[in-house]
């Protein structure tokens, strides 16, 4: 399950389709003119979409869930965004909380827990924002995030490298927890260790999306058409989006869902009960909040 | 004043150099040109700036420097000067720049720093204008360039905020910046959305007058406002294309190039900012922007209108006649009452002496009798 902020025309709902390679997620009425001046509250709307059983691993099918988080950063206040998404973070572990304390569970029960969290980062070539830093770091402790660059297509191979030295400079800076491919020395094989730290290295993913198709040299090629050039979705040089999927569909899936389950929600349950009055140690007395 | 006799005159006069004249004295004077940009960081204002007047104005920002400011949430003013010449002419350029505009979380207010500039500057000569002294620093701003973040959507809240704060104060003209990232499909519809958004909301842009007396002008006017808001890729960088250097940016899949018609509205803006209306912009900052800040300043203070000095005038004779017949009465009734203070003092003296000489006539008469007594005793002992 996916989670996508970022401001409003910086390419998400392109990018879900382009993920799915079907037009999943609709323009709405953002576009009216008389609307554009009214802040918009942040509309968190899931959808499902079951993705073909050749795209993993195993050949299990996958239910991909895509949050979509239109009006966020739009507005000219954007801090009650921000406690938006974590509520409805929150409110997934919460169910999955009170779910494992039922005496007789639910066999038919959704986890609906958000497994990796993209933030798209604006192209500005001068590093992070204040409010891509402040999310972040609020949306870290709960959930994998990844930061990933749009629009890519709007800066040159130079800037680009320049860019994303930048950012992880940023990440490190403000110590922001992102999901960075963690890998094990002594455990990991060789060829974890060495393609962990190949997609560490790229990060964040530069990612241009299109809906567009059209004949290049004989194959089907997704791209935008510019008068100076064609830039192609699918082409490693021209972006990461081809690594990020294989990543997020393949690879790292069952990564980033452990990691989910065993870390975050780990960490977010014990957080909750200790706030509620509950002692692991049996020597203390335990104290109930009246 | 009624205007004299209206006619031409038959036999060159001389008239006609008006226009010569004008011209050697400005290009003596050289001209002043204030120019501010606002918009989010990382759209490529510094650039722009750069590439407009093709001299290094701005350097960019130190990266190391981030660290420093960011968690500050203030916007700045800042303020650079140049001293341009082309084949012997020379503008007196200012660059505005308001670096950490819109970065932040809450952007509310973030735009008040930059209307108070443009006021500020309007109040400053308003106030030298009564002063002896009425030469000072001019940085009126003449034009603002408004950077629209390449969204493809429509203009956001705070793009129309600001622009609505700005349009009333100074010639505005909202730019899209990034062009390369837009495709020209989008561009179309983007621009269209975008001017449909502008009007619903009733933000006056600056447009330059379309007719004029030349047909290849008036042509090229109608293109340039066809075109508005015009979109922009900046570059300082010079790229090899088909043999030839150009200004552009390299990408993988091309070169953009900033000079080129078809791929950006670049040269359009500039020849509006520089060729053919920098003049324009500056004469309506000081007839119309200028005029509109003295107008509800003054209004605000509670004069009017209808030859104010001649009606203060009247008005102030008015109140003055009044009350010196006011005062003049309550003169008249404080002498009256002293006159009948005066009066009685009077009629008291008057009565008092009266008495006094009654006494004494009584006192006459005693003393004539005790005379007379005297005497008769007197002549009663000689005898």
């Amino acid at each position: 399950m996916k989670l996508k902020p970022g401001s409003s025309g910086s390419g998400k709902s392109t990018f879900v389709n382009t993920l799915c390679e079907s037009p999943v997620i609709l323009r709405k009425d953002h576009l009216d003119a008389e609307k554009a001046a009214a802040p918009k509250t942040v509309n968190i709307t899931p959808t499902t979409i079951g993705l073909l059983p050749e795209m993993d691993e195993d050949g299990l099918k996958l239910s991909l869930t895509v949050v979509d988080t239109p009006g966020f950063g739009d507005n000219i206040n954007n801090e009650p965004a921000f406690t938006d998404i974590l509520e409805y973070i929150e409110h997934q572990y919460e169910e999955i909380l009170s779910q494992e304390s039922r005496i007789k569970r639910n066999p038919r029960f959704q986890d609906n827990r958000v497994h990796v969290l993209l933030y798209f980062v604006q192209p500005t070539g001068h590093g992070l924002r204040e409010m891509d830093i402040e999310f972040m770091r609020t949306l870290g402790p709960r959930v994998n995030v990844i930061p990933v660059i749009s629009k890519a297509d709007s800066m040159t191979p130079q800037e680009l490298n320049a860019f994303k030295k930048k950012v992880m400079e940023d990440i490190s800076h403000y110590k922001i927890p992102i999901y960075d491919f963690p890998y094990d020395e002594d455990e990991d094989d060789e060829e974890t260790i060495e393609e962990n730290t190949e997609l560490r290295g790229l990060l964040p993913f530069s990612v241009i999306g299109s809906e567009d198709e059209i004949v290049l040299n004989g194959r089907r090629v997704r791209c935008r058409q510019y008068p100076w050039g064609i830039v192609e979705v699918d082409n490693s040089k021209h972006c990461d989006f081809s690594k990020l999927r294989y990543m997020l569909l393949s690879s790292h899936l069952h990564d980033v869902k452990d990691i989910t389950h065993e870390v975050l929600y780990e960490s977010w349950r014990t957080e909750k009960l200790s706030k509620e009055g509950h002692h692991d140690d049996d020597e203390e007395e335990v104290v109930i909040d009246g | 004043m009624a205007p004299g006799p209206v006619g031409a005159t038959n036999v060159s006069v001389g008239i006609a150099n008006l226009p010569n004249q004008r011209h050697k004295i400005v290009s003596r004077k050289g001209t002043n040109f204030t120019v501010m940009v606002v918009g989010e960081s990382g759209l490529g204002k510094t650039t722009f700036i750069n590439t407009l007047f093709t001299t290094l104005m701005r350097e960019y920002k130190r990266p190391e420097h981030r660290f420093n400011k960011q968690m500050d949430r203030t916007v700045a003013i800042d303020v650079v000067r140049a001293d341009i010449e082309e084949k012997g002419f020379n503008v007196r350029l200012t660059v505005i720049d308001t670096p950490g505009f819109g970065d932040y979380a809450n952007n509310q207010d973030c735009w008040v720093p930059v209307i108070k500039f443009i006021d500020d500057q309007h109040q400053l000569v308003m106030n030298h204008e009564t002063l002896p002294n009425r030469k000072i620093d001019d940085l009126r701003v003449h034009v603002c360039l408004y950077f629209i973040q390449p969204t493809g959507h429509t203009l956001k809240p705070l793009d129309i905020e600001v622009m609505k704060q700005l349009s009333s104060r100074v010639n505005l003209i909202p730019v899209i910046a990034k062009a390369d990232t837009i495709t020209p499909a989008e561009m179309l519809a983007f621009k269209e959305r975008i001017r449909d958004c502008i009007s619903t909301h009733d933000i006056q842009v600056y447009s330059p007058a379309v007719h004029s007396d030349d047909e290849e002008t008036t042509r090229r006017n109608t293109s340039t406002l066809a075109a508005m808001p015009f979109s922009i890729i900046s570059s300082e960088n010079d790229v090899v294309v088909n043999g030839q250097n150009v200004r552009g940016r390299q990408y993988i899949w091309g070169v953009a190039e900033v000079e080129n018609e078809n791929h950006c509205d670049f040269k359009k803006l500039r020849n509006l900012l520089i060729r053919t209306h920098m003049h324009d912009l500056i004469s309506t900052t000081h007839d119309s922007h200028y005029e509109a800040y003295r107008v509800s300043k003054l209004t605000a203070e509670g004069r009017t209108d209808n030859d104010p000095a001649i009606s203060a005038r009247r008005n102030f004779e008015a109140k003055m006649k009044e009350e010196e017949g006011a005062l003049r009465k309550r003169f008249a009734e404080q002498v009256k009452v002293e006159e009948n203070r005066f009066r009685q003092w009077e009629q008291k003296l008057i009565s008092e002496r009266d008495r006094l000489n009654e006494d004494l006539d009584k006192q006459h008469t005693l003393v004539k009798q005790l005379e007379e007594e005297l005497e008769e005793i007197i002549a009663a002992r000689k005898r």
